[in-house]
C-alpha cells in the first residue's frame, strides 16, 4: 500500500461529494513536487465507519447544513484522539452560510473550541513557504471573488499538533478541476494542499 | 519469754547481717569480673547497641550471641562481623523470615520503579517507600514472589513480613539522550514519532519530503552518542546515513532497523538478522481491529549467531537483538505499525506506544550506575546474616545475660533497704 492515500469524507447529511475533481488535483500535486509515495486514486471513507482510521487525513467539504450522527462523532472524537488530522472547507466561501454554521457548530461539539491557527504556524513551512498564512483564492479577490478574504484558517490542537484544520476560503472550489488544466495557471493554486499533506505526514 | 524489744534487735541484726552479705557479694563478683578469663553475653536485637559497645570496649567479653527477632541493621551485622574477626565468639539464634527485594527501573523515559520481592509461601508481605505503605501482598502458595509496579515512589523501600525488612534503594531514572528517527514521510513515521513522544523519548526526525529538500529537526548531525541514544531506522532513507549509523553503534549507541532499513546492505554487517519479502497483514472487516499478528510482516531470516529472537507471530520472527558493546541492534519484522495504534481498539494507541517504547529501550545503551554501597540497601536480610555470621545455632543455655541482667541493681536495693530498715528501727527505739 502507498505511503498516502488521499481520502475523502462521507458524511451522513449534506453535499459531501461537492468538489470530485479535487482529490486527483491534490494527488497530481503531491505526485509533482514531493517523493510522497501516493497512491494514484483517492478513496471514499464513511465517518460512520471504522474504516476511516486508515486514513490519518481526511478531507471533508460541503454547501449544505451538517449534521453528524451519533456514530460519527463518536468516530471523530476517537479520530482526533489518536492523532487524525480532518481538513474541513467551506465550499460556500461564507461566514454566515449554512454549511460554516452547521459544520463549526458539529466541530465544536466534537473537538472543543475552535480557535484562529496563526499565520506563522509551522503548517505555512512544511514544505512550501506561505509567508503571509493561507493563500487567497480567486473566490475571495476583488473583481472575480467577492473581495471578502478570510485571512487565517481555525483550527483545533492536541499536544502541539493539529486534530482539526477548517477552512471558509472554499479551496475546494480552487482546486476543483482537472489536474491536466494546472498548465493553464501562470502559480499552481494547489501548493497550500502540499503543505497540508507534508504536514499531516510528519508531524 | 522475749520481749518485743529483743525480736526487733533480732531484727536488726539480722538487717546487719544482710548487708554484710550484699556487699561482700558486690565485692566478690567485682573481683571475680577482674579475675575472670572472659565471659560470654546474650542479647537481643533490641539492646544490641549496647552490648555491641561493651563487647567493643570490655577485653573481659569473649563471646556474643544474639537473639534475631527483628532485623539487625547492616551497620550491626558489620560490627559482629568486626567483633568476630577481632576474636568474639559471635553466634547467633532465631528463624527470621527468608525475604528479599530487588528494585529496578527499565530504560524507558516513563517507566515505573518495579519492586520484585522474594518470600517463603504464604508469607504477607508489606512493601512501603519512605512516605508510607505502597501495597500489601501476599506471596502464592508455590511461593516465589510477587511484583509491585508503581510511579513516584521515594527511596528506599522496604519490603516487610512482621518484624523482618528487606530494604532496597531506588536507582536512579536512567540518563536520557534523544532518539532519532530516519523514515519517508508516511504514517508509520509520524506515528512511531508520535508514541515515542508520547512515551517521554526526546524524538527528533529527518523526513525526505522530496529530492533536496527534508523535514528534519534543526542542528540534527553529527551522529553521535553525546547526542542520541537510539537510531530508528523506519526504512531505505536511511541509507543516506549508514556509515553513520555503523559510527554510531561503534561509539556504543543502538540501533532499531524496521520495514525496509533492515534489507539495506549496508546495514547488513550490523543487523542481528535480515528480513524476508513482505506478506500482506490480515484484511479487516468492519469494526474489526488489529493486534501485532495481523500486522504486514516481513519475517525476520538469517539470525546472525549472537542473535536472540525476541517476538515471533504464526507467519514468523518479528523481533530479534543482538548486543552491541552497552547498547542494542534490534530489527523489527512488523510493517506499518500504526495501523496497530490507528485500528487496534481502544488498547491500541496505548499498546503501539508501549510497544516501541520498549522496543527503543532495549536498544538504548545501559548508562546505569551501579548501586553505591553506602545507599543503606539491605536487600536479603537473612542471607547477609548468614553469609556475615554463619548458620544460627541453639541459644546458649549458661551464656550470661549482661545487658539484661538485674543482679547489680537487686543488691544495691537490697542493701539500702536493708540500711534504711536498720537505722530507722533503732532510731524508732530510742537507740543510737
Amino acid at each position: 500500500m502507498s505511503d498516502f492515500v488521499f481520502a475523502t469524507a462521507q458524511y451522513e447529511s449534506g453535499d459531501w461529494d461537492s468538489a470530485p475533481l479535487v482529490p486527483a488535483n491534490i494527488i497530481d500535486t503531491i505526485a509533482r513536487y514531493t517523493s510522497i509515495d501516493v497512491a494514484p486514486t483517492g478513496v471514499i471513507v464513511p465517518l460512520s465507519s471504522s474504516s476511516m482510521f486508515r486514513y490519518p487525513l481526511l478531507y471533508l467539504t460541503g454547501h449544505l447544513p451538517v449534521r453528524f450522527s451519533e456514530a460519527e462523532r463518536a468516530n471523530l472524537r476517537r479520530y482526533s484522539e489518536l492523532g487524525g488530522l480532518l481538513f474541513v472547507d467551506d465550499h460556500n466561501h461564507d461566514v454566515d452560510g449554512t454549511f460554516h454554521k452547521t459544520a463549526t457548530e458539529e466541530l465544536s461539539r466534537v473537538y472543543g473550541p475552535i480557535k484562529t491557527v496563526p499565520n506563522t504556524h509551522a503548517l505555512y513551512r512544511s514544505f512550501f513557504r506561505f509567508d503571509d498564512g493561507p493563500p487567497t483564492t480567486s473566490h475571495e479577490l476583488n473583481g472575480w471573488g467577492d473581495n471578502l478574504v478570510h485571512k487565517t484558517l481555525s483550527g483545533v490542537e492536541r499536544r502541539g499538533r493539529l486534530v482539526l484544520l477548517y477552512s471558509s476560503k472554499d479551496y475546494s472550489s480552487e482546486w476543483n478541476y482537472h489536474p491536466q488544466n494546472k498548465r493553464f495557471l501562470s502559480v499552481d493554486n494547489t501548493k497550500f494542499a502540499v503543505n497540508l499533506v507534508v504536514y499531516a505526514l510528519t508531524r | 519469754m522475749r520481749s518485743r524489744a529483743d525480736l526487733r534487735r533480732g531484727v536488726e541484726w539480722l538487717l546487719r547481717a544482710a548487708l554484710v552479705v550484699a556487699l561482700a557479694v558486690a565485692l566478690w563478683r567485682s573481683m571475680m569480673a577482674r579475675s575472670e578469663a572472659g565471659v560470654a553475653r546474650r542479647t537481643t536485637v533490641r539492646a544490641l547497641p549496647a552490648a555491641l559497645r561493651e563487647a567493643a570496649s570490655a577485653p573481659a567479653v569473649t563471646g556474643l550471641h544474639l537473639a534475631v527477632s527483628e532485623t539487625p541493621s547492616p551497620l550491626q551485622r558489620a560490627w559482629l562481623v568486626a567483633l568476630r574477626r577481632a576474636g568474639v565468639a559471635v553466634t547467633w539464634s532465631g528463624s527470621p523470615p527468608a525475604i528479599a527485594a530487588e528494585a529496578s527501573r527499565a530504560r524507558e523515559p516513563r517507566a515505573p520503579a518495579r519492586i520484585a520481592v522474594a518470600a517463603s509461601a504464604g508469607a504477607k508481605i508489606v512493601v512501603a517507600d519512605s512516605a508510607g505503605v505502597v501495597d500489601t501482598l501476599r506471596v502464592g502458595a508455590a511461593g516465589g514472589g510477587a511484583l509491585v509496579e508503581s510511579d513516584g515512589l521515594i527511596s528506599p523501600v522496604t519490603a516487610s513480613s512482621g518484624p523482618f525488612a528487606a530494604r532496597v534503594a531506588l536507582p536512579q531514572a536512567p540518563e536520557s539522550r534523544a532518539v532519532l528517527v530516519l523514515g519517508r514521510p508516511s504514517w508509520e513515521s509520524k506515528f512511531v514519532i508520535f508514541a515515542l513522544g508520547e512515551a517521554g523519548w526526546t524524538v527528533r526526525a529527518r523526513l525526505p519530503v522530496a529530492p533536496g529538500v527534508e523535514e528534519a529537526t534543526a542542528g540534527l548531525l553529527p551522529l553521535d552518542t553525546s547526542r542520541y541514544d537510539v537510531v530508528v531506522a523506519l526504512d531505505s532513507t536511511a541509507s543516506g546515513l549508514s556509515a553513520g549509523i555503523a559510527r554510531f553503534v561503534a561509539q556504543g549507541g543502538g540501533l532499531v532497523a524496521a520495514g525496509s532499513a533492515t534489507r539495506l546492505a549496508s546495514l547488513r554487517a550490523l543487523l542481528p538478522a535480515r528480513a524476508g519479502e513482505r506478506l500482506p497483514g490480515r484484511i479487516l472487516l468492519e469494526g474489526d481491529s488489529v493486534t501485532p499478528p495481523g500486522l504486514p510482516l516481513r519475517p525476520l531470516a538469517s539470525l546472525a549467531a549472537d542473535a536472540v529472537v525476541l517476538e515471533r507471530v504464526p507467519a514468523g520472527v518479528a523481533l530479534a537483538a543482538r548486543r552491541a558493546g552497552r547498547a542494542a541492534i534490534v530489527a523489527v519484522g512488523y510493517d506499518e505499525s500504526w495501523r496497530w495504534r490507528m485500528l487496534g481498539g481502544a488498547s491500541g494507541a496505548a499498546s503501539h506506544r508501549a510497544w516501541w517504547s520498549r522496543t527503543v529501550a532495549l536498544a538504548a545503551p545501559d548508562r546505569s550506575a551501579a548501586p553505591s554501597p553506602s545507599s543503606g540497601g539491605d536487600a536479603a536480610p537473612l542471607a547477609a546474616l548468614v553469609g556475615a555470621l554463619g548458620a544460627p545455632v541453639s541459644p546458649p543455655a549458661s551464656a550470661a545475660s549482661e545487658t539484661t541482667n538485674a543482679l547489680p541493681v537487686i543488691l544495691l536495693v537490697m542493701i539500702v533497704l536493708a540500711l534504711v530498715a536498720e537505722t530507722a528501727s533503732r532510731r524508732f527505739r530510742g537507740a543510737r
